[in-house]
């Protein structure tokens, strides 16, 4: 494991064949630290400015969707660990980031999401990772890397199903300057 | 009702293939890249430290792919209306969305088709969207499909899930 020294942003650091044998790997079913709130989900709706009356409006909530409901897109904020707890134990990061290759640093390439229901405030979600492929080498714009593709299952605390996420990630050195 | 919250609504019987949805023009400040990790709680540092940024090989911090998740949504029910269910939404990032930049969102309906499943039934339509910046570059790629209330049927299509 190595990191990325002041940005305090870790990414595991290996070979492509060390990835591939990562292949199929799932995670434990990791719990939200958090209850979905109408504090977060009306401060997201503020950044993205969306006036969408489901976030904004308890009565029309209610009415609509059995109450407050969060912006669909904050679905893997809700299961992004808590940045520092009593007495210092770090937070796990997301699978992608511990898939084991040489690239330094990532942006996220596609992320394409099914729901099945809404998220409604009050809801703790839960979800399972699963590395599903890691690509051979890629020359892009940005550098030379791999396309890494997880899925994830997202629940309920009622065992519910939310919603299906497949995300595709490049993890690459940049072109050097 | 509160004053400046979406409240108007489209039906099935009012959309069609090829509907324009209304264009959404939205300057994105330093402000509003840094509100990004605030909310996500995404701290990739390519989203709040231009250093880190640059030595990635882009010019300054950029948006997160929840932004853009989040401003497609905004973009789909903004014109649709608060009663649509997001049932699936595919984002391809292309270009990075800067601080500084103009996010503009243009997008077109492509289908619309009626499921039933479980004694529901599904009214679904199908758009495709593009996010893009002031200077014309296409940023992402977004195809999304919405459930929305239908006037033929609207109990069995309240509640689906």
């Amino acid at each position: 494991m190595s990191g990325l020294g002041s940005t305090g942003y870790d990414i595991a650091v290996g070979t492509y064949e060390d990835a591939l044998a990562m292949i199929g790997y799932t995670t434990p079913v990791r719990f939200a630290e958090v209850p979905v709130n109408v504090g977060m989900a009306r401060y997201f709706a503020a950044m993205v400015h969306d006036a969408n009356a489901g976030f904004w409006d308890e009565d029309f909530a209610t009415d609509v969707w059995g109450g407050c409901i969060a912006p669909p897109a904050m679905l893997m904020t809700w299961v992004i660990p808590i940045e520092w707890k009593p007495g210092g134990a770090l937070p796990m990061p997301l699978l992608t980031a511990r898939v084991p290759l040489p690239g330094t640093t990532f942006v996220n390439a596609s992320n394409e999401t099914e729901f099945f229901r809404p998220i409604r405030v009050g809801d703790v979600l839960n979800v399972t990772e699963e590395l599903v492929d890691v690509s051979a080498m890629k020359r892009t714009a940005l550098g030379e890397g791999h396309f890494v593709t997880t899925a994830s299952t997202f629940r309920r605390q009622d065992g519910a199903l939310v919603a299906r996420m497949t995300n595709v990630l490049f993890r690459f050195d940049p072109v050097a300057a | 009702m509160i004053e400046g919250v979406d409240y108007a609504q489209r039906f099935f019987e009012d959309i069609e293939p090829g509907d324009e949805l209304a264009r959404v023009d939205d300057e994105i400040t330093y402000r509003r890249v840094i509100m990004n990790p605030a909310t996500t709680w995404d701290y990739f540092p390519g989203h709040h430290d231009p250093e880190y940024a640059r030595a990635q090989g882009q010019p300054t911090i950029y948006v997160n792919t929840m932004h853009y998740l989040g401003f497609a949504d905004r973009v789909v029910s903004g014109w649709a209306g608060p009663r649509s269910f997001l049932v699936r939404r595919k984002v391809s990032t292309l270009a990075s969305v800067y601080a500084g930049d103009t996010m503009v969102g243009t997008g077109r309906v492509v289908g619309k088709r009626r499921e039933e499943r479980d004694g529901y039934v599904r009214h679904l339509v199908d758009i495709e969207l593009t996010v893009g910046n002031q200077h014309g570059d296409r940023c992402a790629a977004v195809s999304v499909t919405i459930a929305v209330p239908a006037r033929e049927d609207p109990e069995r299509s309240r509640l689906w899930w």
